[in-house]
């Protein structure tokens, strides 16, 4: 398979601000990929994409993918929201940041579907996996261990 | 220690404002600026062609010259939100001599997203934010967190860390409205109690309708000069004492460090080192309510109290039949009321109440021998700034 050139990413996703900074993350989505850039020189990870590690400064970040695995830091249930594809906000729409096992404070923030997304509560397991938004992947979080009960 | 060579030698000399409304729709951004600039000059007392500064966030600083023919200026620059930034860039161009009377500007006009009322108004149809002209709708997720969400999502940990209550953050939504009642200016004067709060309408769960500042039209300005010439123009000159601004590396929303560390942490002990006057000796306190959360936030990084006690020390100084918050029996905590009650000025409300109570014109809000102000603006992630005035 050839690597999908920017052109035909920018045609995939054409509503999504998409740069050179934070192209191979949106080339991610569509392998069903979640890429953060991780630096080569000193191996701290960062998200967003920036064009340097913000550590040491080297140019060396690469996009790498991470293990799904994560811990809900923070929480919000969204009652009302921009309109967007698969999303109710009467039920209400949960939105987690979700602290990753790669590395203490690095987070993505996404949603959480499946079973027991609508009690989901800060401290929660979850784990990485992807829906279709807009006819393309969209990465999201389901529940994952049973340490959940034991935290409330 | 952190060097202070500007201490007291700016002060504020003027103050215009509209007032907020958040009804009606049928006067310009520009309209709202060019009126409480020249309500500011000529509170200030000084002639336009002694203005030789000009900084504001929107319009341009170079549209606010040329609207108000000002015949040469030397200083113009626009900051983005909360208005600190403002204050501390006219601030340093007067200690630095770049000008010697600076006009400092902040107007807030709704878009029509956020209100029933602009969007009655066809001219607005096209502009988003603060009046601006919107460019092509790129794709928003509700799962991000730039802007405003953010906030909801750092209160969702506040309240699980701390064992906060939605209670004690409706203190701060309750006394900002009870201050407002008070405040000719302000957006919202209605009475609020708890029963309100609580019964309101949840929009990012754990924040309501009543924890989110409201949108406003109108405009604050200020005319700011050296300490010295501030003494020919008036008896009672407002001295900037002290004033910074503050972020961390990690300032992207979702990726800040913890609530014990970020922009906050930075401006609070970078204005203590600068200040002489600092808690519980200030006579009264503006912290930042663009949601009720940061305030308690600020109560608690300024040393009012512990982390995570904010919620439990409004509570203990609330004053029941006043129905507010009073700080060892004296300290009032925005008695304009806030950009929760008065309107969302990013901040400018703020430093112009601080302004009207030390000058002690306040009227019937007046805090009784106000002779020093707190203020701590902004949220968390690269919007943190604060500032002590006090009497000249
Ligand atoms: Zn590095």
């Amino acid at each position: 398979m050839h690597p999908l050139s920017d052109a035909e990413l920018v045609d995939r996703l054409p509503d999504i601000l998409i740069n050179h900074d934070n192209k191979a993350f949106y080339r991610g989505w569509l392998e069903r990929r979640l890429l953060l850039n991780r630096c080569l020189q000193c191996d701290t990870w960062h998200h967003p994409p920036k064009p340097v590690c913000p550590e040491c400064w080297s140019d060396a970040v690469v996009p790498t993918p991470v293990c799904g695995e994560g811990t809900v830091h923070l929480l919000i249930r969204l009652r009302q929201g921009p309109p967007a594809d698969g999303v109710d906000y009467s039920t209400p729409h949960p939105v987690a940041t979700v602290e990753l096992a790669e590395q203490e404070g690095l987070r993505y923030t996404s949603t959480v579907i499946g079973d027991g997304a609508a009690d989901v509560a800060i401290g929660d397991s979850v784990r990485l996996t992807w829906i279709e938004r807009n006819g393309a992947p969209y990465p999201v979080f389901e529940r994952s261990g049973a340490s959940s009960a034991s935290e409330r | 220690m952190p060097r202070n060579p500007v201490k007291d030698q700016v002060a504020i000399v003027g103050v215009g404002s509209t007032g907020f409304s958040r009804q009606g729709a049928s006067r310009s951004r520009d309209a709202l600026v060019a009126q409480a600039c020249i309500d500011a000059v000529r509170d200030a007392g000084v002639g336009k062609q002694e203005i030789d500064g000009v900084c504001g966030g929107l319009p341009r600083a170079s549209t606010v010259v040329s609207m108000l023919g000002l015949p040469e200026v030397t200083h113009y620059v626009n900051h983005p939100p909360p208005f600190g930034f403002t204050i501390v860039d006219a601030m340093n161009a007067i200690h630095a001599g770049s000008a010697d009377v600076v006009l400092a500007y902040h107007a807030m006009y709704r878009s029509p997203f956020v209100s029933r009322s602009a969007a009655s108004d066809p001219l607005r149809r096209h502009l988003g934010w603060a009046g601006e002209p919107i460019g092509r709708p790129w794709r928003t997720d509700p799962e991000q967190l730039e802007g405003s969400p953010g906030y909801a999502a750092w209160a969702s940990r506040y309240l699980h860390e701390y064992g906060v209550r939605r209670e004690q953050l409706g203190y701060v939504a309750v006394n900002n409205r009870t201050n407002a009642a008070d405040n000719p200016l302000a957006a919202m004067r209605d009475p609020l109690t708890m029963e309100d709060y609580l019964g309101a309408r949840m929009v990012r769960d754990p924040l309501c309708m009543l924890d989110m500042d409201v949108p406003v039209d109108g405009a604050d300005a200020f005319v700011l000069t050296t300490a010295e010439r501030a003494r020919d123009l008036t008896d009672h000159p407002v001295l900037i004492h002290a004033a910074t601004t503050g972020t961390t590396a990690k300032n992207d929303e979702d990726q800040i460090s913890g609530l014990g560390h970020h922009g906050q942490q930075v401006v609070a002990k970078e204005l203590r080192a600068k200040s002489d006057i600092w808690v519980p000796d200030v006579d009264v306190y503006f912290p930042y309510d663009g949601f009720s959360f940061i305030t308690l936030s600020w109560i608690e990084n300024v040393g009012w109290c512990g982390e995570g006690e904010g919620g439990a020390f409004v509570e203990s100084h609330w004053e029941k039949e006043a129905n507010r918050i009073m700080i060892d029996g004296r300290v009032p905590v925005n008695p304009h009321g806030g950009s929760l009650s008065e309107g969302a000025t990013q901040g400018s409300g703020h430093i112009r109440e601080a302004v009207v109570q030390l000058r002690g014109d306040a009227g019937d809000r007046q805090v009784a021998g106000a002779r020093s102000a707190l203020l701590t603006l902004g949220g968390f992630f690269f919007n943190a700034q604060g500032l002590v005035l006090r009497q000249g």
